[in-house]
């Protein structure tokens, strides 16, 4: 096994160092944006240090699905400034943004699975912007990217479901297979749009638990919307709560309580 | 219907009364009654009488008197042409699938690209579908000279149409979330696409390129009526030297062929079908020598096989088509003077006349072969009628007429009752048949059979039970089917032309062999138009009643 080459980073030189270590993973500065007439957010700040696990809550609707793709260069800012990684996603060509996503890793509510493939095939999907032309099948990946993927599989625990159809399993063991598909980007910031919205309880918290634990691991930042209050509670470092598109909270979880969070939902429900 | 106080509506139901009975869509019966005008017009039209139909038939029988016994004439001759056609459909299948993949990318409404790329790439599936490709064929003729090349271009250029169609659908219905996912992770959108989206199409893809392959096969038996390579050039050698037995033979040969790659296509689909269940397991792949290694198991074994197959014979396929490179360059020339020639198409009475000719044709055949059709459905499927010899014996029937492709049943008529519309009215009224035969007993099979049980188990008579209990049922895929058959005859219609039996196809060909390009344009642009219009209105149709 290589892991000096092909093994997640080791959390004693987190990636981050790329950037500077004082840099902050994330930095947005009044940021807005608007859809034809509908403001989704109006000037925010955010500054996100390398290695926090943030958890966004908020209501449906509050743009914390907007900001996610911001970060990543989705979205592009109708006002403000965001800064990621040290680059501004606004300002990258087309060739820039794709090496800059190659540094953020997202994992979805719906997965984004392809569910007639199998598991391992998925994972390998996750090295794609690291290579240069189109793959098909596990076999046309380099070795060292499918030694990766059986560590990232194994990280997750699905090593014995390497070989299954994504269809064919679980909710929470499809999230698990998004997770180290996510791995394989080796990336320095993490985004999750309501990763585990789809799944049950017990697959929500296992869920969670593997994403906080990888990122203690790596180093990597976090950053997670979540309805669950008490899973935000349980994972994060920091808890910011959006509505009606402005940060109305951003306390560290440990100074944050339960009671705090549902009122963020419960005056938008008596809105 | 709901009527307000303020605002009475002649239609609603007066109070006190039982509510009026849901409105039957427009085209429920607006479609029946055009085609029954267009049908009446055109039996005047093409002269279509009992009296005409018997001494029709009298002329048939004297014709394939002669054609008894057939003989096929030296054997080693005629197996190089089937092998040759063989290579031209694979070969223009192969060019298709693979061109039909960016065209479709790019044509799908999830194309991120420029604008004007994604309408390039629609207006090409278009045109494409609407061009039969025996017209294609004359075209490819002029270019690139008598011979197979011309052949596979012809059918590559008409299934990049229906493939690319086809293809556009399937990934217009995928879910988004996968493409959005590898996206993100920094690959580029090629990347993405296959590892996405051609990804998860690939089973509806390759089911679709075997099935046109089937029909490739039928097309390019009849490529060599223009000159464009295959069995068709011998079958037309022996119909223009009037040696009628050997066209009997060569006939034959053709339907023999095309049944035993019915069987071929019929397995292979089949095995497909059941290798898809099996890759449905859990497991596709068994632990091979180490755990980043899949092992080697039948299943992979056999897939491997099959693509290398298919591999192999299509590489063997393109090297078959003798590339004339000395040749190209005047290739070149001639396709530069055919486009050139095009500018500005001409329109003449003519045209109109034969592209008017060939959409009677078309629908007139359309309306004769819904009713046999439906007659032989209905005689045919088991639980409306319990005969299981008759039905059993009607759908070989319609297996084998459905085998031999229209043209060859207009040289047929032509040879026997004289040039003209009536010879392409009848071979297309008899494959519209055996295709709405086989649409409607498909269709009748699948209809739940209780509500018939039910009106009989209350004593309702055999008829009363099928107007009641499945007629209904089936209005919906009996006027989808109708409309589909008559959008397959109308591009049969255009073609038949070419042995002389009606329509624009043979203005068509007369434009090319005298170098009139004007006209060609003019005919293609009409014909496109015709096609796509016609198109539109049965889907429009379409939707309204299904």
């Amino acid at each position: 096994m290589t892991a000096d080459l092909t093994g997640p980073v080791s959390p004693a030189i987190p990636r981050s160092a790329r950037t500077g270590p004082a840099a902050a993973s994330i930095t947005l500065a009044q940021v807005s944006k608007r859809f034809g007439d509908n403001e989704v957010l109006h000037g925010v700040d955010l500054t996100v240090r390398p290695g926090e696990f943030v958890a966004l809550v908020g209501p449906s609707g509050a743009g914390k699905s907007t900001l996610l793709r911001l970060l990543n260069g989705g979205h592009l800012p109708t006002a403000g400034t965001v800064e990621v990684l040290g680059r501004n996603p606004a300002a990258c060509s087309r060739r820039d943004l794709r090496e800059l996503r190659t540094r953020i890793g997202f994992v979805f509510q719906q997965f984004g699975l392809v569910g007639r493939l199998t598991a391992m095939e998925n994972v390998l999907m996750g090295a794609l912007g690291s290579l240069a032309m189109p793959r098909y099948g596990i076999m046309t990946y380099p070795r060292r990217l499918r030694d990766q993927a059986v560590e990232n599989l194994e990280r997750v625990g699905l090593l014995e479901q390497r070989f299954q159809r994504c269809d064919t399993l679980s909710g929470g063991q499809q999230q698990r297979v998004a997770i180290a598909r996510m791995l394989m980007q080796q990336a320095e910031l993490v985004l999750a749009d309501e990763p585990v919205a789809s799944l049950d309880p017990a697959a929500s918290i296992s869920v969670l638990q593997t994403l906080k634990k990888l990122s203690a691991e790596d180093g990597f930042t976090v950053v997670c919307s979540l309805h669950q209050v008490d899973l935000a509670l349980a994972v994060s470092d920091r808890v910011v709560a959006v509505r009606g598109g402005q940060f109305i909270m951003d306390t560290p979880t440990a100074a944050t309580t339960e009671q705090d969070i549902r009122a963020v939902y419960a005056e938008h429900g008596s809105r | 219907m709901l009527a307000t106080p303020t605002r009475p509506d002649a239609r609603s139901a007066p109070p006190g009364t039982a509510p009026r009975p849901p409105r039957i869509p427009a085209a429920t019966w607006a479609i029946p009654l055009f085609y029954l005008g267009v049908t009446l017009f055109g039996m005047w039209w093409i002269d279509i009488r009992p009296g005409a139909i018997a001494a029709g038939l009298g002329d048939i029988a004297r014709l394939l008197d002669r054609m008894v016994p057939p003989t096929t004439g030296p054997v080693p001759s005629l197996l190089t042409l089937v092998v040759e056609t063989l290579w031209i459909a694979i070969a223009g299948t192969g060019i298709a699938a693979i061109l039909s993949v960016p065209l479709s990318a790019a044509a799908a409404s999830t194309y991120t690209g420029p604008r004007w790329v994604q309408w390039l790439c629609r207006a090409l599936i278009v045109v494409t579908r609407a061009v039969p490709s025996l017209v294609f064929a004359i075209i490819f003729v002029r270019i690139f000279g008598l011979g197979p090349l011309a052949g596979a271009l012809a059918v590559s250029v008409h299934s990049i149409g229906m493939i690319g169609k086809m293809m556009t659908d399937v990934f217009e219905e995928q879910s988004p979330q996968p493409r959005e996912a590898i996206a993100a992770t920094g690959a580029t959108r090629v990347q993405a696409f296959f590892a996405t989206t051609m990804t998860r199409a690939l089973p509806q893809v390759s089911s679709f390129v075997l099935y046109r392959l089937d029909i490739n096969i039928r097309a390019s038996a009849v490529l060599g009526l223009v000159g464009a390579g295959g069995i068709g050039v011998a079958l037309q050698t022996a119909i223009g030297s009037l040696d009628y037995r050997r066209a009997a033979g060569i006939i034959i040969v053709i339907i023999v062929l095309l049944m035993v790659l019915e069987l071929v296509s019929f397995l292979v689909q089949r095995s497909l079908a059941e290798h898809s269940d099996t890759s449905t397991a859990s497991q596709v792949f068994v632990p091979g020598k180490d755990a980043a290694t899949p092992g080697w198991s039948t299943a992979r074994g056999a897939r491997a096989l099959g693509v290398a197959a298919a591999v192999a014979l299509f590489l063997a396929a393109l090297s078959t088509l003798s590339i004339p490179f000395d040749r190209l360059a005047r290739a070149g020339e001639n396709a530069g003077a055919l486009l050139s020639g095009f500018v500005p198409p001409v329109f003449t009475m003519d045209i109109a006349y034969g592209i008017f000719e060939s959409v009677l044709m078309a629908l007139t055949a359309t309306s004769f072969g819904v009713v046999i059709g439906l007659i032989i459905a209905v005689l045919s499927t088991d639980h409306l009628v319990r005969a299981r010899a008759l039905g059993g014996a009607l759908r070989a029937a319609v297996v084998v007429i459905r085998g031999v492709p229209d043209i060859i049943y207009a040289l047929v008529f032509v040879a026997a009752l004289g040039l003209g519309p009536f010879a392409g009215f009848l071979a297309l009224a008899i494959s519209c048949s055996a295709l709405a035969a086989k649409f409607f007993t498909d269709a009748l099979q699948n209809i739940d059979p209780a509500p018939l049980r039910a009106l009989e188990a209350v004593g309702a008579g055999r008829l009363q039970a099928f107007v009641s209990g499945v007629w209904p049922q089936f209005v919906p895929s009996f006027i989808g089917n109708s409309l589909f058959t008559s959008d397959l005859a109308l591009r049969e219609s255009a073609v038949l032309g070419i042995v002389g039996a009606g329509g624009i196809g043979f203005l068509l060909q007369e434009s090319v062999a005298s170098v009139d390009y004007q006209t060609t344009a003019g005919i293609l642009i009409g014909l496109v138009a015709v096609v796509v219009a016609l198109e539109q209105l049965a889907r429009w149709a379409r939707r309204k009643v299904i």
